[in-house]
């Protein structure tokens, strides 16, 4: 287990080296490797513990992994306004031939959590991924902005956080915890679910937000999980999320597919 | 900018990204420690945003993860925590010693964080330089004063009580929170006054996140005495701002502070280096 952990590397890659991505290695098993892509924001940071350890458990089972950050997010190049929705899934491709060149090669698999989950759906030809695991993937953009607005909103009048209201002057441009710019804003308003025609899996948390409700087609596919993430709680800005039920739910749909 | 990730550590367990300057000199560098359990990126991207401003003024940074936490490991020795965070930040001055050739160090650290950077900057002798943010203080009369007088005044508030009587509101659900274990102020202020008799700078920074226990820059001196007025002592309060800096003005104002702080006490002789 020691060495194993010691062989995952922290490395910046692509043009310019401009992406921070952490290998995780395995041996062969079955010729299949798994990209992680990242959620956006503070569900970035809120995610990054049960990446890891979705990481390591995928690993052990013999499926080497890639996490990685966009640019603008995480350890990437970049500030945090800079994060635009065209230049993510750019970073999707980028990261899927980083891991094929690692791994040798083979089957590419790929787990998001909400953006990260359309990330690798719209992406998945470019990337020329094998398959997708999604959890509480975005089905509609338009709500996804609402939400984050709302969440604004109640952030800057938030008493148990600030000693007194903050005026909109200060929140303006503004998602929870980050600069946001008109671009995505525009960008994700126009987000939808996109079928990527490849093996997928729509892991959905017990109480999903309104952004994230699965319609038809793929509500028949869904699989519940049964984790809380209250994406849309703007008290829960700083809290990790952990949960055994979706890291088994992942790697069983994974293992699956590999 | 130039930012390099590493494993490192007596046994390869911590994880980190060391930024560089363009120009390198020996001088002093910046490492930022964990605020509470979030990993080293910061809260809301707080330490990337810190580390790559002062490497654009010339200093050198190491943001890591201690052990266990984030994508750092353990380290499979017998220590106590507070020897693990030590042994830790020893291992990340060594790794921005390596990489940089600074070979004094400005510790960065908010909540826990702070009193990660207490604890190494009161034992290690590098250390010439600490931000401590909502790390030690206690609630004095002062801030009791300043925190209940202004409520038993306000009308508002009254209403708001009476209302809250009619229509119970339902507590916030407890959450693991941020908390800075108190050790007794007077060996705090002891342990102050020794690095301070070393010639370390040290700045300390309260948010109005923490007004429970620090409401008022004059509340220090209720603290911690005469060590206000000590030349290397620089406190400041951040009414407005959170805890975690949650909005981007606030981690602005932090970031300007902390570059301007560093630019008295460590100021940069020419492009890439500190005196």
């Amino acid at each position: 287990m020691k060495a194993r952990i010691e062989a995952e590397l922290p490395f910046y890659f692509g043009p310019g080296k401009e992406l921070f991505g952490f290998y995780h290695p395995a041996a062969a098993v079955t010729g299949t490797a798994v990209l992680l892509c990242p959620p956006f924001g503070v569900e970035q940071i809120r995610c990054h513990r049960l990446y890891r350890q979705l990481a390591h458990s995928l690993a052990e089972s013999g499926l080497p992994v890639l996490r990685f950050d966009y640019f603008g997010t995480g350890d990437s190049a970049g500030d945090s306004h800079a994060f635009e929705w065209p230049r993510c899934l750019a970073d999707v491709a980028t990261a899927a031939a980083e891991l094929r060149l690692r791994h040798g090669g083979g089957r590419l698999l790929a787990f998001g959590a909400r953006l990260g989950a359309n990330a690798a759906l719209a992406a998945a030809q470019t990337a020329r991924l094998d398959g997708v695991v999604a959890w509480d993937a975005i089905t509609d953009g338009a709500a996804l902005v609402r939400q984050y607005d709302s969440m604004e909103a109640s952030l800057k009048v938030d008493l148990n956080r600030f000693e007194v209201a903050r005026p909109d002057l200060d929140v303006s441009t503004q998602w929870p915890g980050f600069e946001t710019s008109e671009r995505l804003r525009s960008q994700l308003l126009e987000l939808r679910l996109l079928d990527p025609g490849i093996a997928s899996a729509w892991l959905t948390s017990s109480s999903p937000d309104e952004a994230s409700r699965l319609g038809e087609p793929y509500a028949s596919r869904q699989v519940g999980v049964d984790v809380a993430p209250r994406w849309d709680d703007v008290n829960g800005l700083e809290l990790a999320i952990l949960s055994h039920p979706l890291l088994e739910a992942a790697r069983r749909h994974l293992k699956e597919m590999a | 900018m130039h930012e390099q990730a590493f494993r490192f550590g007596a046994a390869r367990h911590l994880v980190g990204v060391v930024g560089l300057p363009p120009v390198i000199e020996h001088g002093v560098g910046m490492i930022l420690l964990n605020a509470g359990m979030v990993y080293r990126v910061g809260p809301f991207r707080l330490h990337v945003e810190l580390a790559r401003r002062l490497n654009s003024l010339g200093y050198p940074t190491l943001r890591f993860d201690q052990s266990t936490i984030g994508d750092s490991g353990a380290s499979g020795q017998r220590l106590s925590r507070p020897e693990q965070v030590l042994a830790d930040v020893r291992d990340a001055m060594e790794l921005l010693k390596q990489q940089s050739g600074c070979t004094r160090f400005v510790l960065f650290g908010l909540c826990s964080g702070a009193q990660n950077a207490h604890s190494t900057a009161y034992v290690d002798q590098r250390v010439a330089g600490a931000f401590f943010l909502d790390g030690y203080g206690h609630r004095t009369l002062g801030q009791r004063v300043r925190h209940y007088l202004p409520r038993l005044l306000s009308l508002s508030v009254w209403r708001q009580r009476f209302a809250r009587r009619r229509t119970p509101v339902a507590a916030r659900p407890a959450e693991p929170a941020f908390e800075v274990e108190p050790l007794p102020p007077k060996i705090v202020r002891a342990q102050l006054a020794e690095m301070l008799h070393r010639g370390l700078k040290l700045d300390f920074i309260y948010s109005g996140g923490v007004a429970r226990y620090f409401n008022h820059v004059r509340q220090f001196r209720e603290c911690f005495g005469r060590l206000a007025d000590h030349p290397c002592v620089s406190v400041s309060y951040f009414k407005e701002a959170d805890h975690t800096y949650v909005l981007s003005g606030d981690r602005q104002r932090l970031l300007d502070h902390v570059a301007q702080w560093m630019g008295h006490h460590f100021p940069i002789t020419r492009t890439g280096s500190s005196a």
